[in-house]
């Protein structure tokens, strides 16, 4: 799959998830060629309990416009760069910002 | 099969016999620790990623958190019946908290002081010992209008989960 094709799924995702969550103040990307990798910060989520970003995974729906399989994750925002990502992510320093609009 | 198919098939197969327990010859309890365990299986299946030869993480607040994330999925809300986002988030946020309890009813959250579906728990004020059979489980009464919605939601998930 494109890289493309996922960037514009991970927007898509991200702003669905802005507008399902107004609390959710910044979506973060993390490139793939296979799968959107999105991580949220919401304050409202419950703190995370063992160290590691841990996301829920949803399968490819091409029917509802979502060819790529994705793994999202809501994070409180002072989790943001201390929590071990998962094996593949990369890096915090790959998480690109989603802006609103995009 | 990968973890994800088997915490989701274990899903649905618990489901069918909660339904079976639906029933007034039998306890409430029954249902309640079968409620537990689904979403139990529900969340660590989504959890797992597909690819992932190991299995899911055992967390806190997993099924609270799946549904923190589910407000953000569009082909779920769809599938569930929803075409506003707003509508949405505010059914799912009005369960956000008997999402929580019922993740409390595992005995090991629970510990033998406090009511949980499974195992005979002491009231620390009374000194009273309970069985899961015996107690009414007031925060989970299934005429209360946010436990039936609660159920609903249970039902369409479990329907959806692939």
């Amino acid at each position: 799959m494109a890289r493309e094709q996922v960037e514009r799924q991970a927007k898509l995702l991200a702003l669905d998830n802005r507008r399902a969550e107004p609390g959710i103040i910044k979506m973060y990307w993390f490139p793939d060629d296979e799968e959107v990798r999105l991580v949220g910060l919401l304050p409202s989520v419950p703190r995370t309990d063992n160290g590691s970003v841990q996301p829920y995974h949803f399968l490819a729906n091409p029917a509802a416009s979502l060819p790529a399989p994705s793994g999202i994750a809501l994070i409180r925002p002072d989790e943001f760069g201390k929590l071990e990502l998962p094996a593949g992510w990369g890096s915090w320093d790959d998480a690109v910002p989603l802006e609103e609009g995009e | 099969m990968n973890w994800r198919e088997a915490f989701i098939r274990q899903a649905k197969s618990e489901h069918a016999l909660l339904r079976r327990l639906d029933r007034p010859d039998v306890e409430y309890s029954h249902r309640l620790h079968y409620i537990q365990m689904v979403t139990e299986k529900l969340a660590k299946g989504f959890r797992a990623n597909p690819s992932d030869p190991n299995p899911p993480p055992t967390t806190h607040h997993a099924l609270v958190r799946l549904l923190q994330t589910l407000k953000g999925r569009p082909e779920v809300r769809r599938q569930l019946g929803y075409s506003d986002a707003a509508v949405f988030r505010a059914f799912i946020d009005s369960l956000l908290d008997l999402a929580d309890q019922v993740e409390q009813l595992v005995p090991g959250a629970a510990n033998t002081t406090q009511p949980n579906a499974e195992y005979p728990w002491r009231d620390p004020k009374t000194g009273e010992v309970f069985a899961p059979i015996d107690y009414a489980f007031p925060l989970f009464d299934p005429r209360n209008p946010r436990m039936i919605k609660f159920e609903r939601l249970l039902d369409a998930l479990v329907n959806i989960a692939t």
